[in-house]
């Protein structure tokens, strides 16, 4: 089970959408260009006032994948062994999230498969953004 | 009836780092009793085998933690016990491997050592 | 005394800068270490700040001069290994007696500062210029090699001390708590260790190239080796064991593909090094080693963790910076001590310098020819972290050793050592320094 989630304000919008089941993504409207996770300034023209979050298809591609054996969070040593991957955005790719692919066994991760966001309630009912291999 | 008792190092054994509450005279009570023992740690195997010969004292096994279902196979006894001071690398290896288990303390008390 | 971080302007981070106008006009000339231990035992003499200052006096002694001497001192005021002191728990009064406190109660137990270091080491009666550098020790000689090849200060003592608390890594605080603040959960929810994102590097790198986690293995061993034959390290003084094959490539994943011994151990430690002028350190009792060049990784990646592609990116242009700013080519380097903490970073370093030759994707059959200190390619002939502990300052202490001649039982026999290379820790986000046995 992952950690609550205590939202605050900088990331509010992001968790208040989790709970919807929609997936944004901070975007600077002047550089029309995406980051995460977000941050108080664009990191490529640098300004803070042009800030909005912006809602994704919630398609990806795994990239890369890991398997966490000795993990330091307390709420997630019972599921070790289990997958960390990183998921590239089709909305673009050079914005990655984490995933631990729900229903995919640890090591057993196909990258570059096509997934879906799904939202999958953490420790204190909060739901957080995951991703599912579309089978 | 044959018994298998894997011994932890840091935290477990008193020449671990930090000491645990097993001697090593514990040890060699249990081999004594013709209990198969051996380590099972984190320290590199062949620094667990120069542990055992520095401190004079024959050994069945030396093992990583994580490796006690491979040691289970290799050793045929009816009961199998591992003594670890760690809840995710000892406890749960243990119990996954179907071995029992002791905390520090409490295989320092047990008959099996004493 | 008013100290601040070191600003921008002191790094070399660009490429096409040219020579660096001080090159070969800053010397290290004394190295001071403090022991080693797992863990602080809440004494007052093996605390962080003992064990600083005790590096500090050793450097001095070591460059043969007298503290009035020393008119500098660039420091790195962060000392966690990744554990900081309880807030519900008492400090120790027996440490809090020993020393001159400063307004902060953890000062000398879990950071330091140049004004507890100042009021404890009363014999530094003529410091008039200090800065901070953050979290390194190769941070804080880029800065110190700037600031003496600058005039702002001609004797410098540059320090890093490392505390590291009773109880296991990263397991407390935040990663002992239900629920976690949504910025940190941005990252951290998923809970992923310390060598994760290298880790993945790692995996990108060997599905690219067709290399294995295996093949690492004659690294790990020749690190540890080294490390082994530094009386310094941590191996060396508590645990002298030798790795083989069957140790490293049996044990435990952390974050597959790393696995135990591909992550370094968290210790405590302090080591300072003494820099001054070409011109000063002529007089002083030791060899002098040239600075010829420093150079700054401040790259940071696009996403969460940076892509196999950002990190060969940045390796590369961070060997043409070395190289440019020190005038050299990799054909000039005797030997090469790049971060190894985790050991997977190593690789991405060596290939960016073009150490030997090598490319990207070349370094993991490097290693399975012969990397020692007696040979004519030595990797890591500190042993780095993985050979000792970490402190990210092994490889630096040794480059100064080996051109000096006093590495001991690590002195590379295969190739005279003349310039060496050292510095990190990540390939997105670093420090080098280029050292010489000679001023050009």
């Amino acid at each position: 089970m992952k950690q609550g989630v205590i939202p605050d304000q900088f990331t509010a919008p992001f968790w208040s959408a989790a709970n919807e089941s929609k997936l944004v993504i901070q975007n600077c409207s002047k550089c029309d260009r995406l980051q995460h996770p977000p941050a108080q300034e664009c990191g490529q023209c640098k300004s803070g006032t042009n800030l909005e979050w912006k809602e994704m298809s919630g398609k990806g591609r795994i990239y890369n994948y890991g398997v966490v054996h000795d993990c330091p969070i307390r709420l997630l040593q019972d599921d070790q062994p289990f997958n960390v991957a990183v998921v590239m955005l089709d909305d673009d790719p050079g914005i990655q999230m984490y995933s631990h692919l729900p229903g995919t066994p640890a090591d057993e991760v196909p990258v570059g498969a096509e997934v879906r966001v799904v939202f999958e309630e953490t420790a204190n009912g909060q739901k957080v953004p995951e991703w599912k291999v579309v089978t | 009836m044959s018994i298998l008792i894997s011994f932890d190092i840091d935290g477990t054994l008193e020449i671990g780092d930090p000491p645990g509450a097993v001697t090593l005279e514990m040890v060699k009570t249990a081999r004594a009793k013709g209990i198969l023992t051996g380590s099972c740690s984190d320290r590199p195997m062949s620094a667990q085998r120069a542990i055992w010969k520095k401190y004079g004292i024959e050994y069945d096994f030396v093992c990583y933690k994580h490796l006690l279902p491979d040691l289970k196979k290799q050793f045929d006894a009816e009961s199998y016990y591992h003594v670890g001071d760690r809840d995710d690398l000892d406890r749960k290896y243990a119990m996954r491997a179907g071995f029992g288990f002791f905390w520090p303390d409490e295989a320092a008390k047990n008959p099996l050592l004493l | 005394m008013t100290t601040r971080y070191a600003p921008p302007s002191m790094y070399r981070s660009r490429e096409g800068v040219g020579v660096w106008e001080h090159r070969g006009k800053v010397a290290a000339v004394g190295v001071g270490h403090s022991p080693t231990e797992r863990r602080w035992d809440e004494r007052p003499e093996t605390s962080v700040g003992a064990w600083s200052i005790m590096a500090l006096r050793n450097a001095i002694a070591d460059a043969g001069i007298t503290p009035d001497q020393v008119d500098g001192l660039v420091i790195v005021p962060e000392t966690t290994t990744g554990a900081f002191w309880p807030e519900d728990k008492a400090l120790p009064q027996d440490v809090i007696e020993a020393f001159v406190q400063t307004n902060d109660p953890l000062d000398g137990i879990a950071k330091l500062s140049v004004d507890w270091l100042l009021k404890n080491m009363p014999e530094l009666t003529n410091i008039n210029y200090s800065l901070y550098a953050p979290v390194c020790m190769s941070n804080a000689l880029n800065v110190a090699a700037q600031v003496v090849g600058d005039g702002l200060a001609h004797t410098v003592l540059v320090l890093k001390a490392w505390h590291n608390l009773q109880g296991r890594y990263y397991q407390g605080g935040q990663n002992a708590q239900d629920a976690i603040g949504g910025t940190s959960a941005m990252r951290s929810l998923w809970g992923a260790p310390a060598c994760y994102g290298t880790a993945l590097q790692f995996a990108e790198y060997c599905h690219k190239y067709n290399k294995n986690h295996d093949m690492m293995t004659p690294f790990i061993i020749n690190s540890r080796r080294n490390g082994l034959m530094f009386p310094e390290g941590y191996w060396a003084q508590h645990r002298p064991e030798e790795l083989t094959d069957e140790d490293y490539q049996l044990a435990r994943w952390i974050a597959k593909p790393a696995n135990l011994f591909d992550n370094d151990i968290p210790i405590m430690c302090a080591a300072s090094y003494l820099f001054t002028t070409a011109e000063r350190a002529k007089d002083m009792k030791q060899k002098p080693v040239y600075i010829l060049n420093h150079a700054d990784s401040d790259a940071v990646p696009r996403g969460l963790t940076p892509t196999l592609d950002e990190v060969e990116a940045e390796c590369a242009l961070t060997g043409r910076k070395i190289y440019e700013g020190a005038g050299i080519t990799a054909a000039d380097l005797s030997f090469e001590n790049m971060y190894d903490g985790f050991t997977q970073f190593h690789q991405f370093h060596i290939e960016g310098l073009g150490y030997r030759g090598i490319g990207f994707g070349d370094a993991l059959d490097f290693y399975q020819t012969d990397i020692s200190i007696e040979g004519s390619n030595p990797v890591s002939p500190s042993g780095g972290n993985i050979g000792s502990g970490r402190s990210r300052f092994w490889m630096h202490t040794d480059s100064i050793q080996q051109l000096q001649g006093r590495a001991g039982g690590r002195q590379i026999t295969g190739v005279d050592a003349e310039i060496g290379v050292s510095g990190g820790p990540m390939p997105l986000g670093g420090n080098y320094t280029v050292w010489s046995a000679t001023p050009d």
